[in-house]
């Protein structure tokens, strides 16, 4: 199955700006989102509810969704570890101001994790299936196994993305990674992920996705992933990791001593589904003849996502 | 290729068992009463975290009651089954609650108490919720969380059966769990959809829904997996589909578009026809606007012969991201126990589609197949089917 279309919004320029793996720059200690005009999007009655993370990822979609000429996609799955959770604390804030009086229902009926899905299934019209999975940091990984499985199923194209929006008030990483170190970013990735092989050459494939949860040796897991879709480390030319911990990254350079390994988040910043963006990433760098950063013959991409020390997520993108 | 429950669990308002929650639904007690905290009528589960903790012998930690209440139904389930490298096993959950229950707990205290470090705290994601159940039973490899509203225990099922199907898992242990929350106490209250007597799912004078809590599980299995466990089959999960409704963020559509696809297409994934099917568990909230919508979608998937048909929402409250997964527990009681469930507070059908659910426990010749809804915000709706081994 092939990856038809990718679109990004995030703290750096990657919406529509194609070869924008190249052009990169480590992200300054503070930044903020690149919000595109949502005014050419999105109408604006549904607009001025939106919070910026529904706004990010319809924008996305319509992107995806212009860049194939496919309206109706088979499926509409996307992973997001914390949803709308602007929505849920703006409710939470109501009903302490309110002490027990009446409560607007707007930003409680937009809380759910799955606001995101129906809202894309709303804009499109779309009654196909419509799925919504949250498992922190393997959310992202979770959906595009979801899609995987729709395309085995018979579906034609399916439209998968991740989206999450940082909201400091409600939840902390920091805790949660034992680390007080982050760079907290947000970003919406969407793509379209396609039975039918693209026009124009070169054509990237989605070859396999796994979610290892509760694991002990990212080591094993990795190399279990690469023997099951038999790979040996040699055929990999990239890897593009996300994780909390320096052993980790001791062991995998160790691990994939021929490799090039990038940092993600040093260009995505830290969020639960960054490796949605370091997906759209590894494919812009493989539609590339010879990439700025990483020369020639990139033909094999492994993103490897240990953000949350136990949990492992791994895409294998190739050219 | 066939796909085996092997094992159920179940904790609700009506009992902290599959047991306990069978006899209720048998003598036709309701778990609903008016919470003193709240004023309001709820189906509370009479088991405190604390008491859950207890009984596990749980480390001292900080857990979710989202957690506490999937253990406890996600262990009954579970049961003997033990962790065997060759058996490839899953945890698929469900929850639309996930840690908010602390969440909310600790941001009110901070309100009150500004130098109550509260963030420190905020660590209960929906994975997390998970992740610690999968803990306690020891299962590692692939753990999900599905969220999307009140389908969300339907879809966790639906899940497993698929990750079976193609190839993925042998084994998985799906389900939903969702305690109460002030939050959706709250959100349900603002949306002017609470009644605050008990609700009448299908009445025409029914004036909204009423929250509960709880948690269920169901053990999936294919055949090699049962190979190595010996499990015996409790019945089949042979359908199953998720459509959308694509018609409004929170109302069904007036033509039930959505639950028409979603029964019709689980009915096609089954293979059976829909006069097949024995007995519906609706998702029958109780809302002037879902039971319209479901009635007149059972009309366009059944026409002029609908199989007896009950929502328990009466027994236990809308369970929210658990509610897909308890009705799928007394689905498989239903094949079990060859009967057909009831649909309690009934008193006069809705004037223009005049339907009339079961409203009393009744003893059937043979229920081979059950069909299940589950419907949630963003338009969501799935359809299970159940059928017997």
């Amino acid at each position: 199955m092939y990856i038809t279309a990718s679109s990004t919004i995030s703290h750096q320029p990657t919406f529509r700006n194609k070869g924008f793996s190249s052009e990169l720059i480590e992200l300054p200690q503070s930044s903020d989102v690149f919000h595109p005009d949502y005014a050419s999007f999105i109408p604006t009655v549904n607009r001025r509810r939106m919070s910026d993370v529904l706004k990010m990822a319809i924008t996305c979609t319509t992107d995806c969704i212009e860049q194939t000429g496919r309206k109706q996609p088979g499926a509409i799955i996307v992973g997001t570890s914390m949803g709308c959770n602007t929505f849920t604390k703006k409710f939470l804030d109501k009903i302490n101001a309110s002490k027990g009086g009446l409560l607007s229902p707007t930003s409680f009926t937009l809380s759910p994790h799955n606001t995101i899905a129906g809202q894309i299934s709303l804009l499109l019209g779309n009654h196909n299936y419509n799925m919504t999975h949250t498992q922190n940091s393997l959310s992202f990984e979770q959906a595009l196994i979801d899609a995987i499985m729709c395309i085995k199923d018979g579906c034609n194209t399916v439209l998968v993305g991740a989206a999450d929006e940082h909201e400091g008030g409600l939840y902390s990483m920091d805790a949660r990674l034992n680390s007080n170190d982050i760079h907290h970013t947000f970003g919406a990735s969407f793509f379209i992920i396609s039975t039918t092989k693209p026009n124009t050459p070169p054509s990237i494939k989605l070859i396999e996705v796994g979610s290892f949860g509760l694991m002990i040796d990212p080591i094993q897991s990795i190399n279990d992933f690469l023997n099951s879709n038999e790979l040996s480390v040699k055929d990999i030319d990239l890897v593009l990791y996300s994780n909390s911990h320096q052993n980790t990254l001791l062991e995998l350079s160790k691990f994939f001593k021929e490799t090039k390994l990038f940092d993600i988040q040093k260009i995505s910043g830290t969020y639960f589904t960054n490796s949605a963006f370091a997906m759209h990433f590894g494919v812009d760098v493989l539609l590339q003849k010879e990439h700025a950063f990483f020369g020639q013959n990139i033909k094999r991409v492994l993103i490897c996502n240990n953000l949350i020390s136990e949990n492992l997520g791994l895409i294998f993108l190739e050219k | 290729m066939k796909l085996f429950v092997t094992g159920i669990g179940i904790v609700s308002a009506i009992g902290l068992n599959v047991e306990e929650n069978f006899h209720s639904l048998k003598l036709s007690t309701t778990g609903i009463s008016r919470s003193a905290g709240y004023d309001l009528m709820l189906g509370e589960v009479n088991l405190s975290n604390d008491a859950i903790i207890k009984k596990y012998d749980l480390p001292e930690e900080d857990f979710s009651r989202t957690s506490l209440l999937g253990l406890v139904a996600a262990k009954e389930a579970w049961g003997e089954h033990k962790i065997d490298t060759q058996n490839r096993t899953g945890l698929i959950s469900a929850t639309t609650v996930g840690g908010l229950d602390r969440m909310e707990k600790y941001y009110f205290r901070a309100q009150q108490d500004a130098s109550f470090n509260y963030l420190p705290h905020m660590t209960h994601d929906n994975g997390q919720t998970t992740e610690r159940i999968a803990k306690v039973l020891g299962i590692k490899g692939y753990i999900g969380t599905i969220s999307t509203a009140c389908s969300s225990g339907a879809n966790a099922i639906l899940q497993g059966a698929r990750f079976i199907e193609g190839g993925k898992l042998d084994r998985v242990i799906v389900g939903g769990t969702d305690p109460l929350s002030l939050f959706n106490i709250k959100g349900f209250s603002s949306l002017m959809i609470y009644d605050q007597n008990l609700c009448k799912p299908f009445d025409a004078s029914r004036n909204g829904l009423n929250l509960g809590e709880g948690a269920a599980f169901l053990v999936l299995e294919n055949e090699y997996s049962i190979s190595i466990t010996g499990s015996n089959p409790l019945c089949l999960l042979s359908g199953w589909n998720n459509s959308t409704d694509a018609f409004h963020q929170t109302a069904s559509s007036a033509d039930g578009k959505g639950a028409t696809l979603a029964m019709t297409k689980a009915l096609a994934k089954a293979k059976i026809p829909a006069q097949d099917i024995s007995y519906i568990n609706a998702h029958g909230t109780g809302t002037e606007n879902n039971d319209l919508s479901e009635s007149v979608a059972l009309i366009n998937v059944f026409g002029n012969h609908i199989p007896p048909f009950s929502s328990t929402k009466g027994f236990t409250g809308h369970t929210l991201g658990a509610a897909g997964a308890i009705e799928a527990v007394f689905c498989v009681l239903a094949i079990l126990s060859d009967s057909v469930l009831p649909n309690l507070n009934f008193s006069s059908p809705i004037k223009t589609t005049r339907l009339i659910p079961e409203t009393t426990f009744r003893s059937c010749t043979n229920v081979e197949h059950v069909l299940s809804n589950s419907f949630g915000f963003g338009g969501n709706c799935t359809s299970l089917i159940f059928s017997k081994a």
